[in-house]
């Protein structure tokens, strides 16, 4: 009898599971025991376990802010290629395309374009310009560049004709003689622009300033030592210090897209950088724009370059290496150009591992005093190591220009034979704006 | 010598003498190795290659090869290779240059009625002996019922 009236509390209690039958089933599957994931060990001495600890470095330095993410790029020290943008080895703009996956192509992007129907096109196109007003410079008035001519020629008669100057040092001369003048052009030339290029103004101009950057690229097997056998990747650095830069807030619009840089080549080089020759040391490896990471003027404009004083034209001509000439100033655009842009998109976080996603571009002047090359790169990549590159389809590219004449000569107080067309490339390279 | 300061010195028959070597190591292909004589400098084998060979040069790198003091003789003195000067020239105007192969691998073919061609014929025919059936298709002589 007692079971009997305590049967329907037991019932009642089970009544809920026994009617609703897929209860049954979800409550089973959730007591099954889970296990951490199957990992490589982290401190075992196998190669899993070193290559479990580069990833965890990898994604600890992708997940930490860009200044940390400098400091974890570049602290370790090792032995590394220094790269002298400014170099007399031959053929080193060969050597300096392989090292930094650049592809060179002659002449200049559209946008610098020197055909009287192209700038006319873009005149049509231009609604600030009064209608029937020629002007060499699409949205420069012709007073403007006469102004800027007039300018540069007092430029050049302030340095080689007013001021008296004693004969120069031994290796000296560019240092007094055309350094002064560059400066004196890029300051004139930046305040007569400022109106016609709105970024000018809030852009920061550097006089002597320090560029570097570190990367690797390529691997070579260790012949000797107690690493013997294995793979080592190879470092390069370069350090450089233009004449003169100008930085500016927003970033230059790309000459071509992406997906076009796919079918550029790129000269492959299978010998060891130190047959170039180039040397190999050890010291702090830096990445530098030209000014420190919190400046809002992180993105670069132009550089200016003067050429070494052991640099002659005339000698190198006399000993039937006019080749290595253009050789020489392709190798110092590209190698500074290079540095700048990566140094600018390390800043913005890109690195060997999270390529950029929008492709930086700057430009240069490389001048000695006399003869002036434009050039402009475009950083489409900054995956250049081994594990990064393997299907990496992206290549950097190098605009250039062969060295164009300024003027003839200074006679009785006139410059004779001023051409227009390298002032023009002149006001249209500062003129550059998104 | 030719050094910067000293005289401009012209040699009309100089006593040196330039040997080509082929690289130890792989050089780039606008690259000639030399040994030269200990006391000439950059500028001397310019100036020889040019003047007399009529060979357009482009940059000269020099080192001196130090020659081992390690090894002993029978009596254990210390016996000293020579040390050599080595010039690394690079070629103007883009002209390469490859190592000839001097000792080129030649066909051996021996002659009628010799010692050799007899041996050859004995060993290709034993040889021969020693392979297997072709008809078994590579399948081993114990193999089978």
């Amino acid at each position: 009898m007692a079971a009997r009236t305590r049967l329907p509390l037991l019932f009642s209690k089970n009544l809920p599971p026994f009617k609703n039958q897929k209860l049954a089933h979800t409550e089973a599957a959730v007591k099954e025991p889970t296990y951490p994931p199957i990992v490589p060990s982290l401190t075992a001495k196998s190669k899993s376990a070193r290559g479990r600890q580069v990833e965890d470095h990898v994604k600890k330095i992708c997940a930490s802010p860009v200044d940390e993410k400098l400091s974890l790029i570049t602290r370790i020290q090792r032995k590394k290629f220094v790269v002298y943008p400014q170099t007399f080895a031959r053929n080193a703009d060969r050597w300096y395309q392989h090292f930094t996956k650049t592809a060179y192509i002659p002449g200049l992007p559209e946008r610098f374009a020197l055909d009287p129907e192209k700038r006319t096109g873009v005149e049509k196109e231009e609604s600030s310009l009064p209608a029937g007003a020629q002007t060499t410079v699409p949205g420069v008035e012709i007073d403007a560049f006469a102004d800027i001519r007039s300018l540069v020629t007092r430029m050049i008669l302030q340095e080689h004709w007013h001021m008296k100057k004693r004969k120069p040092f031994l290796y000296r001369e560019q240092e007094q003689m055309v350094g002064p003048f560059l400066r004196n052009l890029v300051t004139g030339l930046t305040y007569s622009l400022a109106k016609y290029n709105p970024l000018l103004p809030l852009s920061s101009l550097d006089i002597d300033p320090q560029v570097n950057f570190y990367w690797r690229r390529g691997q070579r097997i260790i012949p000797k030592g107690h690493r013997r056998g294995r793979q080592e990747p190879t470092r390069f650095q370069i350090d450089d210090q233009p004449h003169s830069q100008i930085r500016i807030t927003q970033q230059l619009p790309q000459f071509t897209s992406l997906e076009a840089s796919y079918a550029a080549e790129v000269p492959e080089v299978a010998f060891a950088p130190n047959l170039m020759p180039l040397f190999r040391r050890q010291y702090d490896n830096n990445i530098f724009t030209g000014a420190k990471l919190p400046d809002p003027a992180c993105y670069g404009h132009t550089q200016f370059h003067l050429v070494p004083d052991r640099y002659h034209r005339d000698r190198m001509a006399r000993q039937q290496q006019s080749d290595q000439v253009e050789v020489f100033l392709r190798a110092n655009g590209l190698a500074s150009l290079f540095a700048w842009t990566g140094a600018q998109a390390m800043y913005q976080g890109f690195w060997n591992h999270e390529d950029v996603t929008r492709p930086f571009v700057s430009q240069a002047v490389i001048t000695d005093g006399q003869f002036f090359s434009f050039f402009c790169y475009q950083l489409n990549t900054v995956a250049l190591s081994v594990e990064t590159d393997a299907n990496n389809p992206r290549k950097n590219l190098l605009w250039g220009t062969e060295s164009l004449r300024l003027y003839e000569s200074v006679q009785d107080g006139a410059v004779v034979g001023l051409n227009d067309d390298v002032v023009k490339l002149l006001v249209q390279f500062l003129v550059n704006q998104p | 010598m030719i050094r910067l300061g000293n005289p401009q010195l012209r040699i009309f028959r100089p006593n040196w003498f330039l040997t080509l070597v082929r690289p130890g190591k792989e050089q780039p292909p606008d690259t000639v190795q030399f040994r030269i004589p200990m006391e000439m400098t950059k500028c001397d084998v310019k100036n020889y290659l040019e003047k007399i060979y009529n060979v357009p040069v482009g940059a000269v790198r020099t080192r001196i090869q130090f020659g081992s003091n390690k090894k002993r003789n029978h009596l254990n003195q210390k016996v000293k290779q020579p040390d050599y000067k080595v010039a690394y020239v690079q070629l103007a105007q883009g002209q390469t240059f490859t190592f000839p192969d001097i000792f080129p691998e030649k066909e051996r073919m021996p002659t009628e009625g010799s010692m050799e061609e007899m041996q050859e014929k004995f060993m290709e025919d034993e040889k021969q002996r020693q392979k297997l059936d072709p008809r078994r298709g590579g399948v081993t002589e114990w193999f089978g019922l």
